[in-house]
């Protein structure tokens, strides 16, 4: 296989990068980028330790190669935050303790940050439809609920939904 | 009080921007990329071993088979009989054979295949039934296939079933379970300026890796330095060596960092298993429902290799009996080599096997009798003061019963004959409990002990530095809040280094429930040194004396009034003056000595207690069973950090009903079926009931911080049984065996 520029943006920064057809996005994340935020937990689409927004959609990023993201617009757990506070979900990830050994929270926090752009008052169910992909093996799931409609209330509160 | 409270959790932010690096994120410069190559068979003879091809391929730094090895070729838990890279013979499907460093994964991958190996395929012990008779081929030369061998007798069991109204046997079965720990198992090394070899190690147990790579590399300990980055989770599936020491000897062959992580595949076929075990149980009682007698034979596969299987077994056979009362015990513990996967350590060691067989016992004998499931258990539940079988006395701060009394209540016990017991024609519910106990620490006479250093800087500011792996389960941050109680600090102004063996004394391996006990003691006693330090000099200065004052929030307290002088003046004064603000403390477990004669070996001695409750429905055209709710009552003793505690009973719980379920490997001739997420069936968001969580919490009295013990291996040993309990309920059936998938629960 050959390596191919591929253009795309990640975070809001345009990068150009050499990577062949059999490279996943995630690859390119963690290898040509060094955004390491986004996890291998399987390489199979099992785990969704990698989701990232894909134009807008969360998608295990292992499962996706390169020539498809040429053009697209990815986000990332890096590229969540504020310029200088972090989102209103990250806050509430931490408070709620919706994580013990955090490997799953890059690729769960992308998945509810998803839900909240098309969701503003998430029920239970919508929350775990969201992350129904999203396998934690630490610590369940009531957490991550409570930490994501926590963050959903301070976010309507705020109107930045 | 920073006990107690929910707070974040040191490093959290790190975890939420997505910046906390684990060992896959660890990158050195020139660093190279580590391959094993693993047996694809269960037992094979290698007729052929030829590295040439691999070694000439352009990118490729080292190949490595077992005459490259300088030192022990062998991992040490207990018995060092498993080999780093095989001999002359493969033993089960994943042992390693050759290790190969290269530029890059590719080129790695590429190496692999051009090490030319041939395999005389072998027959192979797949059945510990068989492996275990005198005749059977050994599968390791020269040893015994039978490797463990034990029996645990008290009282009189013959005479106690002889003389019992009822009599309960049955034979249960259990499963390979895999820890599925979300970040696979993964080490990075390289050799530093000052000549240290440097391992980062996603691990439990730092200080054991460092004696295993330093006998491995033929290095002193003293020129191996092993440091945790973030884990992602371990469950006992970490507490054995990986590849820490193929990654240690690739770095010191070539000179260059190596990274060697194991995709999800290999992980799956290469890590020690939740031992399968075959558990032949005799349960006698009295009419009236008080236990007379346990009489258990234990059979568990080992694998081709010791690994923890004493440990294992062990533990099984010394809860066999429940946290009950029963005198009258019997058990044995067989354990067997096979040609099946390797089996060890993972949360509870042995005891969620023996929760399965000992509540199941019980719900047969509560039905033979027809006494309520509550009712007996609340017969033959201990309390303090209660002698156990072992010989242990229950200590003070026994939640047994109220953690029966509270689950009941939560889930409207008494009431569930109300429930709609069929709301379809073939649809079913039921209700089971079970309740359980599980000791805290390695067990008396195993060297329970652990170190910490802890150290005030005159801007007041605190370093903490342990050994104690924190793989997920909140250490770091138990630690750190009893060291900011313990200074009268707040959270903010304590740094933990995470553990590394250049900084930080021994503190044993995060296991069994311990490091809260026992690096908490340790952490108390440095905290309480360093700050009646600065009592002394704030008594010298405000002319009071030390019992009128006190530290809290970074603020010196006269009589519980805020004094204008801050922890931080105090501090200052100390290094100005030469006083000393820096502690390190060796704590041992505290096993009382005044115990008449505890019999049972290595017995624990601090329990965790819980009860579950669980509510199903039973599908009985498909056999599918769904858990509708599930109670988790847990005694803690004391809490220290709550959000760390739900976390780990709702985790745990979740494992329980995997465990229950879904969760098995399947292993056809030595060769593991579904080697991945996909195929082993873990459930998720939408498969799990919302897990109705309550917390006891009845002080540990004895060698624990503050009264808390430990909390993670007991959230996942009951729930088998509660689950199996209320299907038996629903349907009418006993189950004895797991997981209790569709099959198990149609043809039961």
């Amino acid at each position: 296989m050959t390596d191919k520029n591929i253009n795309f943006t990640v975070n809001g920064e345009t990068h150009t990068v050499e990577a062949d057809a059999t490279k996943t996005l995630l690859q390119v994340l963690r290898d040509n980028l060094d955004l390491t935020g986004s996890k291998d937990g399987c390489s199979s689409g099992d785990c969704g330790a990698c989701v990232v927004l894909v134009d807008g959609q969360a998608e295990n990023s292992c499962m996706i190669l390169s020539p498809q993201i040429e053009g697209a617009d990815v986000k990332t757990v890096e590229g969540i935050a504020g310029d200088d506070a972090l989102h209103p979900l990250q806050k509430a990830f931490a408070e709620t303790w919706a994580f013990q050994c955090g490997f799953c929270t890059p690729g769960m926090l992308i998945s509810c940050y998803a839900l909240l752009q098309s969701n503003p008052e998430p029920s239970r169910d919508d929350v775990l439809t969201a992350i129904a992909g999203n396998f934690c093996r630490c610590t369940g799931y009531q957490a991550v609920v409570n930490a994501v409609q926590q963050a959903a209330a301070e976010m309507r509160g705020a109107g930045s939904v | 009080m920073i006990v107690g409270e929910w707070t974040s959790a040191p490093g959290s932010d790190e975890i939420v921007t997505g910046s906390a690096r684990y060992c896959p994120d660890i990158k050195l410069a020139d660093m190279l990329t580590g391959r094993l190559l693993y047996s694809p068979h269960a037992r094979a003879r290698i007729r052929k071993l030829d590295v040439t091809r691999a070694r000439k391929l352009p990118g490729v730094h080292a190949v490595m088979t077992h005459v490259d090895i300088p030192g022990e070729n062998s991992y040490l838990y207990g018995h060092p009989d498993q080999p780093l890279l095989v001999v002359d013979e493969v033993r089960f499907q994943g042992d390693a054979v050759a290790a190969v460093a290269a530029i890059d994964e590719k080129t790695a991958d590429a190496a692999l295949q051009m090490i030319d190996v041939e395999y005389d395929v072998l027959p192979g012990q797949f059945d510990p039934l068989d492996s275990m008779q005198p005749d059977a081929e050994p599968v390791l030369p020269g040893e015994d296939n039978v490797l463990l061998f034990q029996t645990y007798t008290n009282g009189d069991v013959d005479a106690a079933i002889a003389a019992a109204d009822v009599v309960v046997e049955n034979t249960y079965r259990t499963q390979w379970a895999e820890h599925a720990f979300l970040e696979t198992e993964g080490a990075v090394a390289f050799v530093d300026e000052a000549g240290l070899l440097t391992v980062y190690s996603s691990c439990q147990a730092p200080h054991r890796d460092r004696m295993q790579i330093a006998r491995a590399t033929s290095l002193p300990e003293s020129a191996v330095r092993v440091i945790t980055p973030y884990i992602g989770g371990a469950f006992g599936g970490k507490d054995e060596a990986h590849v820490q020491m193929h990654a240690a000897l690739l770095a010191q062959a070539t000179g260059q960092p190596v990274t060697l992580v194991r995709g999800r595949r290999e992980s799956i076929l290469t890590h020690v298993k939740r031992h399968p075990v075959i558990v032949e149980c005799i349960t006698a009682a009295s009419k009236d429902g008080q236990l007379l007698a346990v009489k258990a034979r234990v059979i568990g596969d080992a694998g081709p290799y010791s690994n923890a299987t004493h440990e294992v077994l062990n533990k099984l056979a010394e809860f066999i009996g429940g946290p009950y009362t029963v005198q009258n015990v019997e058990v044995q513990k067989i354990g067997v080599r096979t040609n099946n996967p390797i089996t060890g350590a993972f949360r509870g060691f042995g005891a969620p096997q023996a929760a399965f067989v000992y509540e199941s016992q019980m719900d047969e004998i509560a039905r033979e009798l027809e006494i309520d499931p509550l009712e007996i258990r609340l017969r033959n539940g201990v309390e303090t003061g209660s002698k156990m079988y072992t010989g242990v006395v229950v200590r003070e701060g026994t939640g047994m019963k109220e953690s029966l009394h509270k689950a009941a209540e939560m889930i409207g016990w008494n009431q569930r004959g109300k429930c709609e017991r069929a709301p379809d024609e073939h649809l079913r519910r039921g209700f089971g409990m079970a309740t359980i106990l599980k000791g805290c620490g390695l067990g008396r006479g195993l060297g329970d002990h652990a170190s910490v250093i802890l150290e005030m800087h005159r801007d007041g500011s605190v370093i903490l530095r342990s050994a104690a792996a924190d793989m997920g389960q909140g250490i770091v941050t138990v630690l750190a809040q009893l060291a900011a109680d313990g200074l009268g600090v707040e959270l903010s102004s304590v740094r933990v280094v995470r553990a590394d063996t250049a900084q930080s004394p021994d503190a044993g391996a995060s296991c069994g429930s311990r490091q809260t006990m026992v690096s908490g003691n340790a952490v108390i006693e440095a905290a309480n040194s360093i700050r009646d330090t600065l009592l002394g000099l704030a008594a010298m200065k405000t002319k009071l004396s030390k019992e009128e004052l006190s530290l809290r929030n970074g603020r010196l307290f006269v009589n519980g009034e805020a004094h204008a002088m801050t922890v931080r003046d105090l501090a200052e004064r100390a290094s100005n003056w030469g006083y000393p603000l820096h502690a390190e403390t060796l704590v041992h477990f505290d096993y009382p000595a005044d115990v008449p004669k505890v019999t049972y070996k290595y017995s624990q001695e601090v329990f965790q207690f819980c009860t579950q409750i669980a509510q199903v429905l039973v599908d009985t055209q498909t056999g599918q069973v769904t858990v509708e709710r599930l109670i988790a009552v847990h005694d803690v003793g004391k809490m220290i950090n709550p959000g760390g505690v739900y976390g780990q009973i709702e985790g745990g719980v979740a494992q329980g009903i995997g465990y229950a379920l879904t969760e098995e490997l399947v292993v056809k001739d030595g060769i593991t079926q579904n080697p991945s997420l996909e195929n082993y069936i873990i459930p998720m968001a939408l498969d799990l009931p919302e897990i109705e969580m309550a917390v006891l919490e009845n002080p540990e009295p004895r060698g624990a911080p503050l009264g808390a013990k430990g909390v993670a291996e007991a959230p996942i040993i009951p729930t088998a049984a509660a689950i199996r309990n209320a299907i038996l309920d629903a349907i009418d059936k006993p189950l004895h065996e797991l997981p209790m998938n569709p099959e198990r629960v149609l043809y039961a």
